[in-house]
C-alpha cells in the first residue's frame, strides 16, 4: 500500500464513539451486518446518507478522542470499507489508534487540523514525509510521522498481513 | 528521574532498564497466560483458518474461558454460544493447548473477573486480552492492555507493539460517605475532566480514599478508566492485593510502584468526602450528574453486573439496602454475579437469598444485560444499571434509556421504582 493519498475532506466532531456515532451497536448486534460490510453503516447515526456520498480516497477529518468507547474494530474496518483513505484527528482514542494500524487504516494525529481544514477541501497527504498539503487553500501542514515499523505494519495492510510476511520470510 | 508504575511495568515487560512516554515497544506476556474467550476464540479460529496459520507462539500459555456470554444462546453470526465454545475448544486442542487450560461453565464469569480470581493477572505484570475493559486488572497493580483486533496475530507472534503513555495522577483525599462507591469516584472524575480528559494516557488512582478502598472498588474504577479516553487505569498494589493472591497463584511476581518523584502529565486532587453518588444520563456516556439532579426519574428495569461491578461488595451493598424489603412491583431487577466464585461466596453469606427474597432475578455469572443478553431491554424501557456503557441499543432496544450508577444507587432505585439516593438506606 502506498502511503500517499489525495481526497476530499469530510469533517466530523469530537468524541465519536465507535458504537454510537461510527457503527450503530444495535444494528450490528441484531445481525444486520452479517455480510461483513460495515462500510454501509459508517457514520449513519450522524449522517444517514454518508456511505452513499463518500467517494473512494476521501479523507475524514475529526476532532479530539476519535473512536472512543469500546475497542470494537468494526469502526476501523467500516471506515476503510467505505473508501476512506485516511483519518486525520486532533487526537485518537487508544483502542482506535491501535486498531487502525493493526487493520491497515492510515491515520494521522495532528493538533490544530480542524483550524486548517474545512469540509470539501482537497488534501494531499504523505504519511512517510509527515506532510499534509491543503490543495484548496495552498497551505502545507507538518506532522511527526509514525515510526518506520508501524508504517511498515500499516502499509502491509495490518498486523495479520505483516505476520504473514514474517512467516514467508522465515522470521517466525 | 523517577518513573510511574506503568512505565516500570512496561520497561520490565520489554526487558529495558527504563522507558519514557512516547516510546514504542514490542513485548508479550512472560509469566502467566493469555486468556481467550470462547466467543472471540471462534472468530480467531476462523481468522487462523483464512490465513492458513497453524501454530500458537506457546500453546501452554493459552487459557480458554467461556466468558462474555457463556450462558446465552447468542445468534449473532449464526453461531450459538455453545457452538462458539465447541469450535474454540477443538481449535485450541488441535493447536496443542493443554486440556486443563480449557475452562467450561462452572468457571464462567465476565472476562475481567476471571484473571483476578485465577491469579493470571498479577501485580507488576501485563494482562493482555481482546476486550476493551482489560484495564480492570489495574485494580491489583497489573497493567491491563486491550489487544482488540490484534489478538489472532498476537497468538501467532507472541508479542505486540505498544506506546508508552503519559500518566495522570488522581489523588482522592478524605473518606467516602457510606453509599458512595469506587464507581462514583470514577464517574465523578469523568464529570470533572470530560470524555477526552485522559486521551491515550494512564490514570493512576491514589490517595486515602483509594488506600481504604476494597479491591472490588479499585477494579471497578480501573475497568471504567477507558471512558476518559485513557489507555488504562492502575492502582499501586498493597498488602490487600498480596493477601488476595496468596492462595491463588504459586507464580512468583514482582510488584511495581510509582517512584515518589515520578513525572506526571497532570495531577488532580479531589476531596472524596464531598463526592455524591453519580449518574451517567443517557444518551451519552459522558454526561455525568449528581444523583440529586435526576432523583425521582421513573424506571422499569435495574441491573447490577458486568465487568464494572457484579463483585462481592456490589452484591453485598445491594443486599444491605434490600434486606427485609421488596423491590418496586413495576421493576424487573436483574442481579448477575460477575463470576462463579462471587456467586458461591455471596451465597454462603446469605446475600443471594436476601436478593431473591426482595424479588430480584439472579442470572448465571456472565456479562448478562451489559451487552443485552438474558433480559434485554424492551422498547422505551428506562433502566438504571451498574454496567459499563449506555450507548443506544447497548442493552436491548434502541429506544430504551439507560442511566448508569453505582450498585448501591441501582438497588435503592429498584426499591423505589425511581432513581434514588442510596445514602438514606444505609
Ligand atoms: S461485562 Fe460488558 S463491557 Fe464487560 S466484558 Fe462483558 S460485555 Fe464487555
Amino acid at each position: 500500500m502506498a502511503l500517499k493519498f489525495k481526497g476530499k475532506v469530510w469533517v466530523f466532531g469530537d468524541n465519536l464513539d465507535v458504537d454510537k456515532e461510527i457503527i450503530p451497536f444495535r444494528e450490528r448486534e441484531m445481525g444486520l451486518m452479517k455480510d461483513g460490510n460495515f462500510g454501509k453503516w459508517v457514520m449513519t447515526p450522524v449522517d444517514p446518507e454518508f456511505p452513499k456520498k463518500v467517494k473512494k480516497g476521501d479523507i475524514m477529518v475529526v476532532g479530539t478522542n476519535m473512536g472512543c468507547g469500546h475497542g470494537h474494530q468494526h469502526a476501523n474496518i467500516g471506515i476503510k470499507q467505505a473508501g476512506i483513505s485516511c483519518v486525520i484527528a486532533e487526537s485518537f482514542d487508544r483502542n482506535f489508534f491501535k486498531n487502525s494500524i493493526n487493520l491497515g487504516l492510515p491515520i494521522i494525529e495532528l493538533e490544530g487540523i480542524n483550524k486548517n481544514v474545512k469540509a470539501g477541501d482537497i488534501l494531499e497527504v504523505d504519511l512517510e514525509a509527515g506532510e499534509i498539503k491543503n490543495v484548496t487553500t495552498k497551505k502545507t501542514l507538518k506532522f511527526t510521522p509514525l515510526p518506520d515499523f508501524l508504517l511498515e505494519i500499516m502499509s502491509a495492510g495490518g498486523i495479520e498481513p505483516y505476520t504473514d510476511k514474517l512467516i514467508a520470510e522465515g522470521k517466525i | 528521574m523517577g518513573k510511574t508504575i506503568v512505565e516500570k511495568i512496561m520497561a520490565k515487560a520489554a526487558g529495558k532498564p527504563e522507558v519514557s512516554p512516547g516510546d514504542y515497544l514490542k513485548f508479550g506476556i512472560k509469566d502467566t497466560y493469555i486468556q481467550v474467550g470462547s466467543d472471540i476464540g471462534a472468530l480467531n479460529s476462523r481468522e487462523y483458518e483464512r490465513l492458513g496459520w497453524d501454530k500458537f507462539f506457546d500453546p501452554k500459555k493459552v487459557m480458554i474461558a467461556p466468558e462474555h456470554c457463556g450462558t446465552w444462546a447468542r445468534q449473532q453470526d449464526n453461531v450459538t454460544n455453545r457452538e462458539s465454545h465447541r469450535i474454540t475448544k477443538e481449535w485450541a486442542l488441535s493447536l496443542g493447548v493443554p486440556k486443563e487450560n480449557i475452562l467450561d461453565l462452572g468457571n464462567v464469569g465476565t472476562c475481567h473477573h476471571l484473571p483476578i480470581e485465577k491469579g493470571w493477572a498479577l501485580p507488576g505484570n501485563v494482562y493482555l486480552h481482546a476486550d476493551t475493559h482489560c484495564p480492570t486488572a489495574g485494580g491489583v497493580g497489573c497493567l491491563g492492555i486491550n489487544l482488540s483486533a490484534a489478538e489472532p496475530a498476537f497468538l501467532r507472534l507472541g508479542w505486540m507493539w505498544f506506546r508508552v503513555p503519559k500518566s495522570i495522577k488522581f489523588n482522592i483525599t478524605g473518606k467516602l460517605q457510606d453509599g458512595v462507591m469506587g464507581r462514583d469516584v470514577f464517574e465523578y472524575i469523568l464529570g470533572q475532566i470530560g470524555p477526552a480528559g485522559a486521551v491515550y494516557q494512564a490514570m493512576e488512582f491514589t490517595g486515602q480514599v483509594v488506600e481504604d478502598m476494597s479491591l472490588d472498588g479499585r477494579l471497578s474504577m480501573c475497568c471504567l478508566s477507558i471512558f476518559t479516553g485513557a489507555k488504562t487505569g492502575i492502582v499501586n498494589p498493597d498488602q490487600k492485593v498480596f493477601d488476595w493472591f496468596k492462595t491463588r497463584t504459586k507464580v512468583h511476581y514482582e510488584p511495581q510502584y510509582s517512584d515518589p518523584d515520578a513525572v506526571y502529565a497532570k495531577t488532580y486532587t479531589y476531596d472524596g468526602s464531598k463526592i455524591e453518588p453519580q449518574i451517567v444520563v443517557p444518551p451519552y456516556r459522558r454526561t455525568v450528574q449528581p444523583v440529586s439532579s435526576v432523583e425521582g426519574t421513573k424506571i422499569t428495569t435495574a441491573f447490577i453486573g458486568s465487568c464494572a461491578s457484579g463483585r462481592d461488595e456490589d452484591l453485598r451493598i445491594a443486599a444491605r439496602i434490600l434486606k427485609g424489603k421488596k423491590i418496586h412491583p413495576d421493576v424487573m431487577f436483574n442481579v448477575t454475579p460477575g463470576s462463579a466464585e462471587t456467586m458461591l461466596r455471596t451465597d454462603k453469606e446469605g446475600i443471594i437469598s436476601t436478593l431473591l427474597e426482595a424479588g430480584c432475578l439472579i442470572c448465571a455469572p456472565s456479562c448478562s444485560m451489559c451487552p443485552g443478553f438474558y433480559t434485554p431491554l424492551a422498547k422505551n424501557e428506562v433502566c438504571i444499571a451498574s454496567s459499563t456503557t449506555n450507548v443506544p441499543g447497548r442493552m436491548g432496544e434502541e429506544s430504551a434509556q439507560v442511566y448508569l450508577g453505582s450498585p448501591a444507587t441501582v438497588a435503592a432505585s429498584a426499591l423505589e421504582g425511581k432513581i434514588a439516593d442510596p445514602r438514606k438506606y444505609l
